[in-house]
């Protein structure tokens, strides 16, 4: 039991949690309370949602997805656009967004199947097409009326509590959202045939042809996924930020990206698990909330995650390494 | 080459009072080098199997090296510093690019992490440093040697063209005439095989991307000439332009396959377009989507050529068995 414990990602990545909480719980106590907790949970809801469809993309194997903070961009905007000129409530709106996700993360994969491609270079190019186009269309203008039924999701509180300065905290529905997705991957990846189609073909992807998965629509399904999400983690982000930017989730993909990565997921493909992209995203959100409580200049933050990424990294292909040393190892070129 | 023709043809007709003119041919001539050096430098990481995601952040903290290194030198009369001064720092900002290319080089070859997230890593590691280092502010006053290197003209040829001929001429002979330039094809296309040919793939891996660096060096010291200012993130864009153009060059992104004269065929035409889109005074998100499109276009029709060029060995393979 222990021994399987100390070969887990996992925990390892726990136990340097737990570490750095009690390192900044130190420096400045605030940093337990509930208040904080639900606070930063919250705003990096949309980053663990997104993480999610990233895990999938990187057990398929391959090159990872850059494109999907393009996609909820354009979501976000799509979205609250809609519901602005037609009304219709909250779910409506995130039905529509998960639609227009998917259809966007669809194309994605069907590019990438048919050309066979590394995702990546596809990834850069639709993130441009999808990126520049929203600019075009939109002028890059921005919405501060986000309609009212959007602000009460985003307002809606669970235990709220009246906090010493009179505001009232709570633990509000963003990670609610982000653990149904968790819990979705986890069920998907873990008891689906699906699943575990992705896992099979993350490991090699012939012979899972050669078994009879139908390589296509894993793949399709796995983007499409990806798209399906970023179009949720787009509704949670405008309901946090209550106003729309053309150009304020792009940039964030490096950021799950690494968190995936640091959450043990493979970059060879056919590995990863849920729980581990769950406390990669946790220890960003750590990361970046005690920066803030040990008043560190924000400049340094980029720094910071470029280090846990290149560590992250090298520590995983490290291992890897290790790994593939001991045991005997014959490659067959496809 | 036909595209090449028919570009120039069709931004001609669009534009007939601007893009024909000696004047166009000579400010390209100026803008050329920046998105060759970028571009070659990318097809070097590819010719191994790789890409150099940080090829760009690379460029950056080449300039910012220089500079501090100009001001740590001359103090306030960093403007007007002589050229050995000049020279000197250069060299700093030199040496920083190319630990910066041992560095992605060592996580590749002996941490055997996949070159797309080392050097990702690097990347957002560097940015992150150019950051702090400038606070996110432009730095500039640079002296007339580093200027010349931009702007500078030799009987009338930009000075920065001339410098592209002649590392086009190194990189050529190294590429096809050199134990380095033979096995870097022979380890993109199998470095299995080129292991078993006796040949250090670990080594050919760091000297690759050190490679790469010393072209976003030159990239650097160019860019800084030409703006007379350095900042955390400049040219961010080319990245993608960078990639495009060994798409479009023909440069195999698994590697072994790209020959420098594509290269340079593929980048005349991407400035021709991009300066003929600038003329015409388009959106430039309009052309942030249009370089998006023009990737997705070449890479289907590169897979088609495959296909087809498949399909025809089939059908000689088939045609030799037959009776």
């Amino acid at each position: 039991m222990l021994k399987k414990l100390l070969r887990q990602n996992e925990t390892y990545l726990g136990v340097l949690i737990v570490c750095l909480c009690i390192a900044i719980s130190i420096a400045n106590p605030s940093f337990l309370s509930f208040e904080n907790i639900a606070g930063f949970l919250k705003s990096y809801s949309m980053v663990g949602i997104m993480a999610v469809g990233t895990l999938f993309v990187l057990i398929l194997g391959g090159t990872p997805d850059v494109s999907f903070t393009a996609i909820a961009q354009v979501v976000e905007y799509a979205v609250v656009v809609m519901t602005i000129a037609w009304g219709g409530g909250i779910f409506l709106a995130l039905l529509a967004a998960a639609l227009i996700g998917a259809l966007m993360g669809l194309a994605n994969g069907y590019i990438i199947h048919y050309f066979r491609v590394p995702t990546i270079i596809v990834t850069i190019a639709t993130f441009n097409i999808y990126f520049g186009l929203l600019y075009v269309i939109t002028r890059g203008k921005l919405i501060n009326n986000i309609p009212q039924q959007l602000k009460d999701f985003g307002n809606f509180l669970i235990l709220p509590t009246q906090s010493k300065i009179g505001g009232t905290y709570g633990l509000s529905l963003h990670p609610i959202i982000w653990l149904g997705s968790l819990l979705l991957g986890w069920f998907i990846l873990r008891k689906t045939f699906l699943g575990r189609s992705v896992f099979a073909m993350g490991g090699n992807e012939t012979a899972a042809e050669r078994v009879g998965i139908r390589t296509r629509r894993v793949r399709v399904f796995v983007f499409a996924f990806v798209g399906f999400l970023a179009g949720i983690a787009a509704v949670v982000h405008v309901s946090i930020v209550q106003s729309v930017v053309p150009n304020i989730i792009v940039g964030k993909e490096l950021e799950v990206i690494a968190a995936v990565v640091i959450g043990g997921a493979s970059v060879f493909g056919g590995k990863g698990s849920v729980t581990g992209t769950f406390l990669g995203v946790v220890l960003f959100a750590i990361l970046n909330n005690g920066l803030t409580l040990l008043s560190i200049s924000s400049y340094w933050y980029d720094v910071a995650i470029g280090v846990v990424i290149t560590a992250a990294i090298t520590i995983s292909a490290y291992q890897q390494l290790r790994q593939s040393r001991r045991r005997v190892n014959v490659r067959i070129e496809a | 080459m036909f595209i090449l023709i028919g570009i120039v043809v069709l931004m001609s007709v669009l534009n007939p009072q601007r893009f024909p003119t000696l004047g166009n041919m000579i400010s390209m001539s100026y803008q050329l080098p920046i998105i060759a050096f970028l571009s070659i430098g990318m097809m070097v990481s590819m010719l191994g199997g790789g890409i150099n995601l940080a090829i760009i952040s690379t460029t950056n903290f080449t300039g910012i090296v220089t500079v501090l290194l100009l001001r740590a030198i001359a103090g306030e009369g960093a403007a007007e510093a002589n050229a050995a001064t000049a020279l000197l720092a250069m060299a700093g900002g030199l040496a920083a690019a190319l630990l910066i290319g041992a560095l992605m080089g060592w996580l590749i070859a002996y941490v055997e992490v996949p070159a797309i997230l080392a050097t990702l890593g690097v990347m957002t590691l560097l940015d992150g440093v150019n950051v702090v280092i400038t606070k996110g502010y432009t730095l500039s006053g640079f002296p007339v040697f580093l200027l010349a290197i931009g702007n500078g003209t030799v009987l009338g040829v930009p000075i920065p063209f001339l410098l592209l001929i002649g590392v086009c001429l190194v990189l050529g002979l190294l590429l096809s005439r050199t134990v380095f330039g033979v096995s870097l094809y022979l380890m993109g296309s199998n470095p299995i095989a080129a292991k078993f040919s006796n040949i250090n793939v670990r080594s050919i891996l760091v000297r690759e991307y050190i490679l790469s660096s010393s072209f976003a060096a030159i990239t650097s010291f160019v860019m800084m000439g030409q703006l007379n200012s350095v900042k955390a993130n400049y040219a961010e864009s080319y990245l993608l332009v960078a990639v495009l153009a060994c798409f479009l060059g023909g440069v195999d992104p698994f590697g072994g396959a790209g020959k420098l004269s594509g290269m340079i065929l593929s980048i005349v035409i991407l400035q021709l377009i991009s300066t003929g889109v600038n003329l015409l005074r388009m959106d430039p998100f309009f052309i942030q989507a249009m370089w998006g499109f023009i990737i997705i276009l070449v890479v289907g029709a590169n897979f088609s050529r495959t296909r087809l060029r498949e399909r025809k060995r089939l059908r000689e393979i088939r045609a030799a068995r037959s009776p």
